[in-house]
């Protein structure tokens, strides 16, 4: 598993966005690649965590978008 | 064939109307995404989770369609337009959280959202339903979301905005269509929320790294960052994140004028039953259906609830965002759906917006509808606000053939305490006067007093000037 993204990026051109009209904003796209490196980061201490709750019978939290129940009640 | 003045950015398609029906053509080179998205089963289960307004494609209609003309999709009809700057706290949280698990889904089927502006969310049955069918992109795992600067614009800032600063500052968007800017929003925000880590980021930070890479094209960095990867466990943690960041962000509701309203008014129980009855025996009695009613200065929607039993769509506008919000909890809570509530500010409401002042439409071009429920509200207009009777009358004229009014005479104690501390220039503000110049706009077809109240409801049925809704 990828421990931890680097902030530095990696040159991939990002092709068949012919439709992507909206301008995405330089600062955006480098935040989002550090905001993302970070959660990825701690999504791979959360796992250890939660294997570690599994182990005594303690189960992880839903994702907040996950549930169907949630799909269409009020927040 | 009428091409929306709304829809020209995304060279995908456009959205039209065409006899009386609203319809989205999509383009030739879209037409492979299109057909994915379709086959992909992405459509389908956002149809079935109802999160996507659905649509039948429709062959061999005469549009006059230009010559990229793919496909012509006839979407399910949306009854009533409305922006997100009417919407109350709840409604566009609900949409953000709603554009967040399309783009879930959109990503685990291989597809993203390439936008996600909120006049791409409508209501229908009181809950958000997205409705750019051809928002979805095909997904390159690696690559960035170019529609997160937008979703942090139109959802998150004002949202932030609300819940920490001031409510009112939905109207932001009133003059910023494209979602309040960051660095404003930064702003504006206090202090403390850099202690918070999701508006730290997406807002604060975000608006640094705005600011810093602002000069695009000279920048070394930009060129890497328009490169820019992002595995797809890292776009869904950003999905989740945001999701988190939304779904946090509450609004105290403050102590307002107006949220404790039917607490302070002074009718009787008795005054209050029968106005209620008197309400629903009037609206009944109009004789031909009603598609949409209009309640103006609805509050918390009382009297919307009622008139809900005799139409498809109550639109339950007030300028109270407390009251607005309760309203909305209410549909889902008690019910019924067939009810949308809205701010609205009648001595100023939404004005049209956007390119050539017509991307967005304002209060008025929407408004139409077939029968206008204007109770307790008169003198709020005519008193202080200033209106002339003439102008009021005019005014709704022009909106609905049927209209329910209520009267409030001066010796009522509301309109009292609205002239307790100013000069009472409102010669003209009497019951006599009221039936005189209304009567030049409407026939008075029923007058009934409200019992324990000096107060005289009417319903009128207006005189030629009114567009059918």
């Amino acid at each position: 598993m990828k421990a931890f993204l680097p902030t530095l990026f990696v040159l991939v051109t990002f092709s068949d966005q012919a439709s992507a009209y909206l301008d995405p904003g330089t600062g955006s796209m480098i935040l989002q690649g550090i905001i993302a490196a970070i959660a990825v980061a701690g999504f791979t201490l959360k796992n250890y965590w939660y294997r570690i709750l599994a182990f005594f019978g303690k189960e992880a939290p839903k994702s907040l978008l996950d549930d169907d129940e949630n799909a269409q009640k009020p927040e | 064939m009428k091409p929306l003045s709304s829809s020209f950015r995304d060279p995908s398609g456009f959205v039209f109307s065409h006899a009386g029906s609203v319809y989205r053509q999509v383009n030739h080179c879209f037409s492979s995404t299109y057909e994915a998205f379709i086959g992909s089963g992405l459509y389908e289960k956002l149809i079935d989770r109802s999160l996507l307004v659905p649509h039948e494609e429709v062959a061999g209609i005469d549009v006059g369609t230009t010559t990229d003309c793919y496909k012509i999709l006839k979407p399910r009809q949306i009854p009533f337009i409305s922006y997100p700057y009417e919407w109350s706290f709840s409604q566009l949280k609900d949409a953000a959280m709603l554009t967040l698990r399309i783009q879930l889904e959109a990503i685990q089927h291989g597809f993203i959202l390439k936008d996600a502006s909120a006049f791409n969310i409508q209501f229908i049955d009181s809950r958000p339903v997205f409705i750019d069918t051809l928002s979805f992109e095909r997904y390159e795992p690696g690559s960035p979301w170019v529609a997160y600067k937008q979703f942090c614009q139109h959802f998150l800032a004002p949202l932030a905005l609300m819940s920490f600063t001031a409510v009112e500052l939905s109207k932001l968007m009133v003059t910023h269509i494209d979602g309040v800017p960051l660095p404003l929003a930064s702003k504006l925000l206090p202090f403390r929320t850099h202690f918070i880590y999701s508006i730290a980021t997406h807002i604060h930070l975000h608006s640094r790294m705005q600011k810093r890479h602002a000069d695009g094209a000279e920048n070394d960095n930009s060129r890497k960052a328009t490169n820019a990867t992002l595995s797809q466990k890292g776009l869904l943690l950003l999905v989740e994140s945001l999701a988190s960041a939304v779904q946090k962000l509450n609004w105290k509701m403050p102590e307002s004028e107006w949220g404790n309203y039917y607490a302070n008014t002074n009718y009787s129980d008795h005054g209050g039953n029968e106005k209620r009855e008197l309400v629903d025996h009037l609206l009944g009695s109009i004789p031909e259906s009603l598609s949409t009613i209009q309640d103006f200065g609805a509050n918390t929607g009382e009297f919307s609830r009622i008139a809900a039993k005799h139409c498809e769509l109550v639109v339950s506008q007030d300028i109270d965002p407390v009251a607005v919000e309760l309203n909305y909890r209410a549909t889902h809570i008690t019910g019924p759906t067939n009810i949308l509530p809205l701010v609205q500010d009648l001595s100023s409401p939404s004005p049209a917006i956007g390119w050539g002042n017509a991307e967005r439409e304002s209060f008025s071009q929407r408004s139409t509808c077939n029968a206008l429920l204007v109770l307790a509200l008169i003198h709020h207009l005519a008193i202080s606000n200033n209106v002339p009777l003439p102008n009021i009358a005019k005014f709704l004229c022009g909106i609905s053939r049927w209209l329910i009014i209520e009267f409030v005479p001066k010796s009522d104690s509301q309109v009292a305490r609205l002239l307790a501390t100013r000069e009472d220039i409102f010669i003209d503000y009497t019951q006599q006067c009221f039936e005189q110049t209304f009567s030049e706009y409407f026939s008075i077809e029923t007058s009934k007093t409200i019992p324990d109240t000096e107060r005289t409801l009417y319903l009128m049925k207006s005189l030629a000037c009114a567009a059918v809704g």
